[in-house]
């Protein structure tokens, strides 16, 4: 049970320091690299995070530019409502993905925000993974700039291993979007740097799994929800670069010095905490505090894994070029049926010890969201798992209701506390 | 060492206050509104409760806060959510509850508990007031009853018509539409009634039906609330005159466990 002044909310000091000065450096030095004033002007593709084919495009000298990125930056700057309010008043309805209105009422604003200009894009790709709403944000986009529109069809993934047939199809549909860009680009496509790009991808995939991987130490020298947020930038915006490569370095450097001097994220780890689902981004602090106030650590979540499941195991391999990234493209975590993702959630709660599971649904994202209502009785019913449902929007601050998800998160960890000091319950079992 | 223990529930539209006695028994108890300034409500309600109990505040050892006002009881030593209070003032009362059925002025509540009254698993309402007290006191008004009337008024109905559950304020247009048709008022009543308690089925499914079921929070005092909800569910549910109390009966037992030597 709770106190009126909760002590143990404070996070160590010495939590988030050289990592997360360097990512904020690499995120305004993007921004900056994207002014269309600046020259020279390198072409923009516009492309999806989950499943996307930025090592291609780079190869061909093109800057990558993530609309949904942009739109959670705004978000978490608490810039993202007039751009909602900017798509509604284009006739875009309440129930549109956040994402998408938070990007159309940018980009009809102009492209302006607190942290640079967004360029207009040069060719619009489209590498839907899991996502049908976002082929329509696309199709927007390309009506609107009147740049072409590459659609990369993938098929949604019902096996853990993909099907040779869906790889050849997907490396068919990459030859032709290579045959694209070098018609539009006037350049011939180089396997070899092609190559160079992905193994520098493979380098920051590497670096990226093992910071996540460290949410199994005991305690966790790391925040695998709230923490991670700001270290997928990398991994998701400058995958194929050296920087993003080099990033992660210094962070599990930092992580290893975490370890060796006893910095964690919390004074005290007292629930192992596995988290599904997108945050509430213009509520990320409070939202974090809800979790502090309990001693509660992500130590595990399936959110930063968007950009790939490289802590699962995958990788970029540039002995394989286009079948790899046809792998990758598949193997999105939002592309997976329902029961290859309770596998790996349920994987998760064995690797990482975990004590209960929070499931954030977003009400404008069914790709992500819906299923997660069965997930969360699965997990209390099947796996004995205590897990709590709550909901907001990841953009929309309309739908993010303080009191009512306080008092369900204060309810939910009450409770376990409770359990856990009455019968001296074991981590995992039910409250 | 056992002492005299309070429970402050500042709900969302009421004050409850409990005054417990060192063997269980409550010695007083206080009700009240909720208005603009929680911090005196709390106090008021506190107060009330002493008087009730013809006690000085330096006889109670322990106050705990509950309710969404919770941590507007600055003169508590704790606070705890209304779920587990709910929880645990139901299996007081009736000590096979499994299940808890709370509805108030802006929450409804599903919550299973255990043999111990610990909380097992809870769902409640998101983001909307339909199906909750407030629900039912827009439409009475609609109707031109207080609240307290409609519950025997529903009971009368000959032909219950069906009422959305959906949003109060459409609800309240359905309403004003049947009266300008004519209908009964008793039949809207019943069809209101019956319309909130489907809407609490769902989230009594969603924790799991278990018998007993113990209903509780302000709507439980509504007689024809409980007889469509017995009715919904198919078997009788627990109510009693404390039902309103139950929040703020199990913070007040909430903090007994506190005191050194306290009853687990």
């Amino acid at each position: 049970m709770g106190t009126p002044t909760p002590s143990s909310a404070t996070p160590s000091a010495a939590f988030l320091r050289d990592a997360r000065a360097l990512q904020r450096k690499l995120v305004e030095e993007y921004y900056a690299g994207l002014d269309p004033a600046r020259t020279p002007r390198r072409p923009v593709a516009y492309m999806l995070v989950g499943g996307n084919l930025a090592e291609i495009v780079r190869s061909f000298g093109y800057e990558v530019v993530f609309p949904e990125i942009v739109a959670l930056t705004c978000a978490i700057k608490h810039q993202s409502l007039d751009n909602i309010l900017h798509a509604e008043s284009l006739g875009y309805g309440l129930d549109v993905c956040g994402y998408v209105k938070s990007d159309l009422g940018l980009q009809d604003r102009g492209g302006e925000t607190s942290f640079g200009r967004i360029p207009r894009p040069d060719l619009l790709v489209c590498s839907f993974s899991g996502c049908y709403v976002y082929v329509k944000w696309w199709e927007a986009l390309a009506e609107s700039y009147g740049a072409p529109l590459f659609l990369f069809d993938v098929p949604y993934m019902r096996e853990e291993s993909p099907r040779k047939e869906d790889i050849d199809y997907l490396v068919s549909q990459l030859w032709e979007f290579i045959r694209l860009l070098e018609k539009r680009t006037g350049r011939s496509f180089d396997m070899n740097e092609l190559k160079r790009v992905l193994a520098e991808s493979r380098r920051a995939e590497e670096g990226w799994a093992e910071f996540l991987q460290a949410g199994r130490l005991r305690p966790s020298p790391i925040e695998a929800y709230f923490e991670s947020i700001f270290y997928m930038f990398p991994i998701n915006v400058l995958r194929g670069t050296p920087e993003a490569a080099d990033f992660y370095r210094v962070v599990n450097e930092e992580v290893r010095t975490r370890v060796r001097e006893g910095i964690l994220p919390l004074p005290q780890e007292k629930f192992r905490v596995l988290v599904e689902g997108v945050p509430p981004y213009t509520n990320y602090r409070m939202f974090w505090d809800f979790f502090r106030k309990w001693g509660a650590v992500s130590v595990v979540a399936t959110y930063p894994k968007v950009g790939g499941l490289f802590d699962r195991g995958f990788r970029h391999d540039p002995s394989r070029p286009l079948e790899s990234i046809a792998e990758y493209s598949l193997g999105a975590y939002v592309n997976q049926s329902w029961p290859l993702r309770r596998q790996i959630i349920a994987d998760y709660v064995r690797e990482y010890q975990v004590d209960a599971t929070v499931i954030h649904g977003i009400k404008s994202c069914r790709s992500f969201t819906a299923g997660q209502g069965d997930l969360r009785d699965w997990l209390i019913h099947e796996r004995g798992v205590p897990t709590l449902y709550i909901e907001s929007d990841h953009q929309d601050p309309r739908y993010f209701a303080p009191a009512q998800i306080k008092n369900r998160m204060d309810a939910f960890f009450e409770s376990l506390e409770h359990h856990r000091a009455t019968a001296g319950a074991s981590p995992g079992s039910p409250p | 060492m056992k002492g005299i223990v309070a429970g402050v529930d500042i709900g969302s539209t009421t004050a409850k206050c409990v005054i417990l006695g060192e063997d269980g028994q409550i010695l007083g108890k206080s009700l009240s509104a909720v208005g603009v300034d929680i911090v005196k409500d709390a106090e008021k309600a506190l107060e009330a409760a002493l008087t009730d109990a013809r006690l000085a505040r330096s006889d109670v050892s322990f106050i705990t806060g509950t309710g969404y006002g919770r941590y507007k009881v600055y003169f508590g030593q704790l606070v705890v959510t209304e779920i587990s209070c709910h929880a645990r003032g139901a299996h007081f009362l009736f000590p096979k509850t499994r299940l808890v059925v709370d509805i108030g002025g802006q929450d409804t509540k599903a919550i299973r508990i255990d043999e111990k009254g610990d909380v097992v698993d809870f769902a409640m309402n998101d983001k909307c007031a339909a199906g909750t007290g407030r629900f039912l006191e827009v439409c009475a008004n609609a109707l031109g009853y207080d609240v307290g009337e409609i519950g025997p008024l529903s009971l009368a109905a000959q032909r219950p018509l069906k009422v959305t559950s959906t949003c109060t304020v459409f609800a309240e247009s359905e309403v004003t539409s049947y009266l300008s048709r004519g209908k009964d008022p008793k039949d809207i009543l019943a069809g209101l009634h019956s319309s909130i308690a489907n809407r609490t089925l769902s989230l009594m499914q969603r924790v799991g039906v278990e018998p007993e079921i113990t209903f509780t929070g302000g709507v439980s005092q509504n007689e024809g609330m409980v007889r469509a909800l017995s009715r919904r569910v198919g078997s009788p549910v627990n109510v009693s005159p404390l039902s309103q109390f139950l929040g703020a009966l199990g913070a007040a037992l909430h903090g007994r466990e506190r005191l050194p030597g306290g009853a687990s």
